[in-house]
């Protein structure tokens, strides 16, 4: 088992390596660079450039080099925590990410919580209901929240807020608390705002699961061996606690893999359309304005995150289901 | 000493109480407080001792009443710099004439356009509290513009006539004097301009970064604990007036930027220090706090329309208008439709500097462009795409400038296939296919490929429409839309025979104003990219221009810049004018293009019809926000 980890954490050396050259190369593929879509960005607004600035600009971020030699210079940095430099924000990128990153955990956090207690009992009601009334209609439910874009459905949120309500909606907080420390206050009110973004990113990751565990489930519930429990007179919810539910949850664990850096990006262009201080819009951004080291760095981030999720995932399964095995004789 | 100091400030003080009008005037409430318990100076110690006193600039403008804050969206943090634009607090400035007008400075003296005199305002203050001399404006001589650190790439173009610099000398605590060999009317537009050259830098408070007054290993300690690489990085850092990213670098402009980046809401405070004040002696702005929220762009027109906003024009486009329009009076806002300075909404640039050969010789034979002008039916794209607001012309200067002549609008403008399918038959492209589309001198159909940056519709309808009129001269017309850079990239190397793009970027233009724009100087330009690069880079990179009226615009260029004489300078403009009316160099559709503007109810001074423009007019600038004011009694 031991040697199985050791194995699994070496791979990813060369894994990450790989990922940094690909995320590097396709940041890099479309033509020019930041500064070449910063002067194309303020001619389309009618700005002019200082051409002195500009070339000023491109020997301090070190533009003018060849590409491999910014991309060893980058990928030394990381190896040292030195994450490079966002040269729309004119820091460092630790610090650009910083605030953003905690208010992205709390708010995607908070979505799972909610996806969770959500698609749970929803997806056992519909496997141990199949085909009745309930079970069509929380599967229609389920399928219309697949089927509709969440930015979709939040902008049409924010239309009725508007029209109806009168309220704006977008943002995490009141507008009173941005930038301001931590205080009790704010916490509260980001919690009176996150509801909304909660609902809209949770929707179709919850029907998504109501599908996927009614799925495993029904394919437990006909197995022999419930048969058998119930045949011995174990009461109805005990079986089904006991036994099928345990063995439809694989799906669940080997989601941790992808849950990890979902939890980071959160949903970028929800996050756009709710204009939320989370990660995504800034992520997005980045790469529209090719800032490559922001770009980069997050993107590597996640990757690292994604890496990790698999790796805990397979050990958690290893480890909760004993019918899977360590193949190649590792630790037999 | 310290006695003297104190007597002679008290003096000072009591000045302004004989000369200015600022005779017991109202302190602005939010500040009054702060006054109060002694962390603000009185007024009258925080004003310089001539302060700019602003007066009516229209008849609907009144005298406003302190107080409230004014939302606005922007889409990025690094947006932050238009409040530098808005605010427009600059040495000289544009008034809504656009005459050059001291703000800053008391007074300007100039002599030839050669030798100029700035006296600033004595007792003028940075938002700090700290006064603003001649010190700022040696620190930036000096130890900026002349430090190789800092500029490793050495003075600013606007500073240079003919590569050479000028002499700076400081006067007096107040004055600075900057002497050319040469005429440079460049100086003074550049100091106007919406993103201006900075000729002082605070420098009580840039000093701290600064190797020459810090000493170079704490500088530098300082820079790397900052995560910058050297002492330099972190001064170029510290030290941007325009990018309004750093909250600690005290400002001149009205309102001072509160919040550093990232941030999805910038605070900007009154600047208790601004020297302008109205006619009865109060301080301005009116308006205490400007919010900016930064959203995505595309959210910007629904936000404004759902009453998110109480002043907003950046990312409102036109055909926002109707949607804007309709919840005007749910959200009590109104839509105004301000004039874009453009030369033309959207115009052709057939590329000079094209690849293909057969299609370069083309380009560049004036018939031919005449021809492609003629062919454009401009009154359809008009009344199909602009709703009939638009007006048919070329890409030249608007009306409102004192430099127009109707026969640069029409120049080639009326819609005549006959006189068109003439011209290019007697180019000798008389030869046709069975389609009957005309055939290049070496065989090939004429298929013109035009190429779109691909962010407006708008550009493929127009494109559509004339594809239709040119088919009439047997040309096929194709339009091939791109993404924005590769769009630029795609002209610059030649790639692309035509390009569209907006016209004239200053469509209202005073001698004064360079002509720079009318003569090959920068690779920007779409017409003629490598020419442009070729001056761009004093005859080092692209090509030089072989056309004689390219040669003679260039010529001209290079007269305006060394030009003494106002009414010289006149003549300039007037004469590259009709060179570029005669040549079509670009071929312009439609100008006076509108620009929407939403505006609060109960937002004054914010002018009913006015002028969108970047330079001049610096957007909102020139129109003076400092003096917006909201009126509370008007909300009902």
């Amino acid at each position: 088992m031991l040697q199985y980890v050791v194995k699994r954490v070496l791979l990813m050396i060369p894994t990450m390596i790989a990922i940094s050259i690909i995320v590097f190369t396709i940041i890099q593929l479309p033509p020019g660079n930041y500064l070449e879509s910063y002067i194309a960005e303020l001619q389309a607004q009618g700005e002019s450039v200082d051409p002195q600035k500009i070339a000023f600009l491109r020997e301090y971020y070190g533009l003018d080099k060849p590409l491999v030699e910014q991309y060893l210079r980058w990928a030394a940095g990381m190896l040292r925590g030195d994450f490079g430099y966002s040269f729309e924000f004119n820091m460092p990128v630790t610090k650009v990410v910083g605030d953003r990153m905690f208010l992205t955990i709390i708010v995607s956090f908070v979505t799972i919580l909610f996806t969770w207690a959500v698609a749970f009992p929803i997806g056992i009601y519909s496997a141990t209901h199949q085909y009745s009334w309930g079970d069509y209609g929380l599967s229609f439910l389920g399928f219309l929240g697949i089927a509709i874009p969440n930015f979709m459905l939040a902008l049409v949120i924010m239309y009725v807020a508007n029209v109806v309500f009168g309220t704006s909606i977008g943002g995490l907080m009141s507008p009173e608390y941005i930038g301001k420390p931590w205080s009790w206050d704010k916490v509260k009110s980001v919690l009176e705002h996150s509801w909304i973004p909660v609902v809209v990113i949770g929707t179709s990751g919850t029907a998504g699961m109501i599908r996927r565990l009614r799925a495993n489930l029904l394919d437990e519930l006909q197995k022999a061996y419930v048969v058998t429990a119930r045949a011995k007179g174990l009461p109805p919810r005990k079986v089904l606690r006991k036994y099928p539910l345990r063995m439809a949850l694989n799906f669940f664990i080997s989601d941790i893999g992808s849950l990890l850096p979902h939890i980071i990006s959160g949903a970028e262009i929800t996050a756009v359309v709710l204009s939320l201080p989370t990660t995504g819009p800034m992520l997005l951004n980045a790469l529209k304005s090719q800032d490559m080291y922001l770009a980069g760095s997050f993107l590597m981030f996640l990757a690292f995150l994604i890496v990790v999720g698999v790796l805990v995932s397979d050990l958690a399964l290893v480890a909760l289901d004993p019918r899977i095995r360590l193949q190649g004789g590792v630790a037999r | 000493m310290n006695a003297l100091i104190v007597r002679t400030a008290a003096l000072l003080a009591l000045l302004p109480l004989l000369a200015g009008p600022a005779v017991g005037a109202e302190e602005p409430p939010n500040i009054a407080a702060a006054v109060a318990a002694g962390q603000l100076p009185p007024l009258t110690a925080r004003l310089p001792r001539v302060p700019l006193v602003f007066e009516a600039p229209r008849s609907d403008w009144t005298l406003g009443r302190y107080g409230g804050e004014v939302r606005t969206l922007m889409a990025k943090d690094r947006d932050i710099r238009m409040m530098v634009v808005y605010g427009y607090s600059r040495l000289v400035g544009y008034d809504e004439q656009l005459r050059l007008t001291p703000d800053i400075l008391e007074k300007v003296d100039n002599v030839d356009s050669r030798i100029f005199t700035l006296h600033l305002r004595p007792g003028h203050k940075w938002s700090d509290g700290k006064p603003f001399t001649a010190e700022d404006f040696r620190y930036y001589w000096d130890d900026v513009a002349h430090n190789k650190d800092l500029s490793p790439f050495g003075l600013p173009q606007a500073l240079l006539v003919n590569g050479h610099a000028p002499k700076f000398e400081v006067l007096n605590e107040t004055t600075v004097r900057f002497t050319w060999q040469e005429p440079n009317p460049m100086f003074l537009p550049a100091l106007a301009a919406p993103s201006p050259l900075y000729i002082y830098r605070p420098a009580h408070y840039l000093r701290q970064f600064h190797a020459h007054y810090a000493g170079v290993e704490k500088a530098n300690a300082l820079a790397v604990e900052a995560g910058s690489r050297s002492w330099a990085g972190l001064h170029q850092k510290k030290d941007e007036q325009f990018r309004f990213d750093n909250p600690d670098l005290p400002t001149l402009e009205p309102w001072k930027n509160t919040t550093p980046l990232p941030s999805t809401r910038f605070v900007l405070e009154r600047n208790p220090y601004f020297h302008r004040v109205d006619s009865t002696g109060r301080q301005l702005p009116y308006i205490d706090r400007i919010i900016v929220g930064i959203t995505d762009d595309k959210l910007i027109p629904a936000k404004a329309g759902a009453g998110d906003v109480d002043l907003q024009v950046r990312y409102l486009r036109f055909d926002n208008y109707t949607f804007l329009k309709q919840s005007e009076k749910r959200n009590q806002y109104h839509v105004r439709l301000w004039e874009k300075a453009l030369g033309s909404q959207i115009a052709l640039y057939p590329n000079l500097n094209a690849e293909d050969a057969e299609w370069r010789k083309l380009m560049r034979d004036v018939r031919f462009r005449r021809a492609l002008s003629l062919g454009i039916n401009r009154h359809e794209v008009n009344e199909v795409v602009y709703f009939g607001l638009g007006r048919e012309s070329s890409n030249t200067i608007l009306q409102r400038s004192a430099l127009f002549r109707p026969e640069f609008r029409a120049a080639w403008t009326k819609f005549d296939v006959k006189a068109a399918n003439a011209l290019l038959d007697s180019i000798g492209l008389t030869r046709r296919d069975a389609a009957g589309l005309r055939l290049l001198p070496d065989g090939r159909p004429m298929e013109l490929v035009i190429d779109t940056s691909g962010e407006s519709t708008e550009e493929t309808d127009v494109l559509e429409l004339i594809r239709d009129s040119w088919r009439q001269l047997g040309i096929a017309m194709f339009s091939r839309p791109s993404q924005r850079e590769v769009f630029r990239k795609r002209v610059f190397s030649g790639k692309s025979m035509m390009s569209v793009w907006s016209g004239l970027s200053n469509g209202i233009p005073t001698p004064d104003m360079s002509p720079g724009e009318l003569a090959p100087t920068t690779q920007e330009q779409l017409q003629w990219p490598m020419w442009g690069q070729y001056y761009e880079q004093n005859r080092k990179g692209g090509e030089a221009p072989t056309s004689p009226d390219v040669v003679e615009l260039v010529k001209l260029f290079e007269e305006w810049r060394n030009s003494g004489s106002a009414d010289e300078r006149e003549k300039i403009w007037l004469r590259m004018l009709t060179i570029n009316a005669n040549e079509v160099y670009t071929i312009g559709i439609v100008t006076r293009a509108l620009q929407p503007v939403v505006v609060r109810d109960n937002l004054r001074n914010v002018p009913v019809e006015g002028i969108y423009s970047w330079d001049p007019g610096a957007y909102f600038g020139m129109y003076h926000p400092d003096t917006f004011w909201i009126d509370t009694a008007g909300r009902r």
